[in-house]
């Protein structure tokens, strides 16, 4: 073998002994035993105070609530969502006592008014939805379906409300287009209201034959957009398309 | 947070369209754009150093050695970007210590060790060990033990020894080129496998880049010979500047086509996302894209170069257009790192807003730290050049062979 394949084996094995050595004292020796992370890890994260107690606990002595909250829209939050950490409580009732948010500020977090929020989600003003009065003077937490069904659709579909009155169909009513059975209100997902599902819908007022304003676009309502629903295209609720003036 | 702030407020007047609220600062800046160039630079100078040792191209010889140092200046610097950008550098050793075998960026390290202690370091050692032998013998003082240690014991200077090193030095290169492949393809492959980013995710990516890193690195050793030919005022080898030029035009025809493939079939497949890169193209790229790299970084060197092909130009021209070339060429590499980095940032996941990206002066991942990044392979050449001059060789070895023979 040639002297200088000799010398690099040499400085190669030392590099690679050197670098085992290196990483025998480097790696934790727990390090894979699971898999790409520290083992022993597992035995310090469980060694870290307890906080949260968990709705089956609170269930064993709070059945009663859990009941009612399992019935209403509320049933997959969990106690803690709004009481905070309970372990404490849970181990020692009387010594610690749990949170109880009473304050506007804290329902708004989810209901507060916010365009980014899904349809149909209840949202209200917290400035102008009976002003001062705390949340749960009217609406019980754990069965929060207001005392009243909501009188218009406002109500729930704020976003929709405030984009449609700046539109050129504001002063069209949500039920021009929509039949929103009565249900609806007490159980909106499982009750939806119609959409417009023929182009003569919107032909009403948009055809060329439509007996209405001048001032309302107008197209050939068999061929333009074929195939398509209105709605498909153009946003009802703020529809872009505008009157061209006639020559 | 009030800078954070007034930055944010600036890049938002250059927004258009719609984004998505966590796309106004862009999470790869010009730290990134330097690593790919560096890379490259180090695979394209090691391909042309295997011009000579496999594929026997004798012109370009007076190159070879200056190509390895070039390639190894650069791939010392090429992590630091990296480093630098993810901060904690000293975490960096965990990729080797618990290798994660899963993760292309994880592997990385393993490429680059391996190209450096098992490809570019060894050839270089075989390459330079006579040299060692003779200098450790004819140098005083701290070069002598320096050059000693070089050897690493090995003193052997016969005709057997030597040709061994060739030989040796031959099948390193042979392992290597698949290996500069490997090093920068795989700088190609993280970007094409995003596969989230229209920009980015092609697999033409890992082939586009390896194609232009030939050219930078083609264009830096040409770069570089000619600058350094003249200032140690020797005579310029005009057939190795004629075939290096030539080389680089193949590349650049070769790099130039490819992009105009994945360019031509971007446009043809023409996916939801075409209306957006064409808007990118045209505005936020039109100067860093369209100007430099493809009019300043490709056509015009191109066609320079091929100019000198087609007519005769006195030699005292060519080499000054090949330089002008050189210089063109690195620019529109940079760029094209660039508009590979930055330009898959700056369009919205929404596919309809563009971003903006400014790059600060001071802090970490500023300006400065990347001139100095882009200036340290320089220095670093320069102590490498100091140190094992490529040219010293050929002076040294009549003598030693002639004192052998007495």
């Amino acid at each position: 073998m040639p002297q200088q394949v000799k010398r690099l084996i040499v400085v190669f094995v030392a590099l690679i002994l050197v670098f085992f050595v290196i990483r025998s004292f480097l790696v934790p020796p727990t390090f894979g035993e699971y898999g790409h992370y520290r083992a022993s890890s597992v035995k310090e994260i469980l060694s870290q105070n307890i906080k949260y107690a968990g709705e089956v606990v609170c269930e064993e002595c709070h059945d009663d609530i859990v009941e009612i909250k399992s019935g209403s829209y509320h049933k997959r939050l969990s106690c803690e969502t709004c009481h905070g950490p309970a372990y404490e409580h849970s181990q020692a009732p009387d010594e610690y006592t749990p949170y109880i948010p009473s304050k506007r500020d804290y329902c708004s977090l989810c209901h507060g008014y916010n365009p980014s929020r899904p349809t149909g989600f209840p949202q209200i003003d917290p400035v102008k939805h009976n002003p001062l009065r705390p949340c749960i003077k009217c609406h019980n937490p754990h069965d929060p379906t207001p005392p009243e069904v909501p009188k218009e659709c406002k109500g729930c579909h704020e976003e929709i409300y405030r984009t449609k009155i700046l539109s050129p169909h504001a002063l069209l009513n949500c039920t021009e287009c929509h039949k929103a059975p009565e249900e609806h209100k007490i159980n909106p997902r499982a009750f939806r209201p119609t959409k417009p599902s023929s182009r003569k819908f919107c032909g009403k007022c948009h055809s060329k034959e439509a007996k209405v304003s001048e001032e309302i676009p107008r197209v050939d309502i068999i061929y333009h957009g074929y195939g398509n629903l209105c709605w498909e295209c153009h946003y009802p609720h703020f529809p872009e398309a505008h009157t061209t003036k006639k020559e | 947070m009030e800078k954070l702030l007034e930055q944010l407020a600036l890049a938002l007047k250059e927004v258009t369209g719609y984004i998505y609220p966590n796309e106004i600062e862009l999470h790869w800046g010009l730290l990134i754009v330097i690593y790919p160039y560096i890379t490259g630079l180090v695979a394209g100078a090691f391909i042309l150093a295997s011009l000579v040792k496999v594929f026997n191209v004798k012109e370009v010889a007076p190159t070879y050695r200056l190509s390895l140092l070039t390639a190894l200046a650069f791939l010392l610097c090429a992590p630091l970007p990296l480093l630098a950008h993810l901060g904690h550098p000293e975490r960096s050793f965990e990729i080797f210590l618990t290798p994660h075998f899963s993760s292309a960026m994880a592997m990385f390290g393993f490429v680059y060790a391996w190209y450096l202690l098992v490809v570019l370091l060894l050839e270089i050692w075989f390459e330079y060990r006579k040299s060692f032998v003779i200098w450790s013998r004819t140098e005083k003082g701290l070069k002598k033990i320096l050059y000693y240690i070089f050897t690493l014991g090995s003193m052997d200077i016969s005709d057997e020894a030597v040709e061994f090193d060739h030989k040796a030095a031959k099948f390193i290169t042979v392992i290597g080129i698949p290996s500069a492949f490997l090093l920068h393809g795989y700088v190609g492959f993280i970007f094409g496998s995003v596969k989230a980013n229209p920009w980015w995710s092609s697999v033409l990516m890992p082939i586009v880049f390896l194609f232009s890193a030939m050219v930078s690195g083609i264009a830096l050793v040409l770069f570089l010979y000619y600058i350094i030919t003249l200032i140690r005022g020797e005579k310029i080898d005009m057939k190795c500047m004629d075939k290096l030029a030539s080389y680089l035009l193949y590349a650049m025809i070769l790099d130039f086509s490819l992009e105009a493939l994945d360019f031509i079939h971007r446009v043809y497949e023409s996916e939801e996302s075409i209306k957006i890169l064409s808007k990118l193209l045209f505005s936020k790229l039109f100067v860093s894209l369209l100007i430099i790299q493809v009019l300043l970084g490709t056509l015009i060197p191109m066609g320079l170069i091929a100019w000198t092909k087609i007519i005769k130009l006195p030699s005292e021209l060519r080499r000054v257009i090949y330089f002008i070339s050189a210089f063109l060429v690195q620019v529109g590499i940079f760029t094209t790192r660039w508009n590979v980095v930055i330009g898959g940032q700056l369009f919205s996941k929404s596919l309809k807003g563009l971003m903006t990206y400014k790059v600060e002066l001071m802090g970490t991942e500023g300006l400065l730290v990347g001139i100095f990044l882009l200036l340290l392979p320089f220095i670093i050449l320069y102590i490498l050049l100091k140190l094992l001059p490529p040219w010293k060789e050929e002076a040294e070895p009549v003598k030693e062979s002639k004192e052998a023979h007495v």
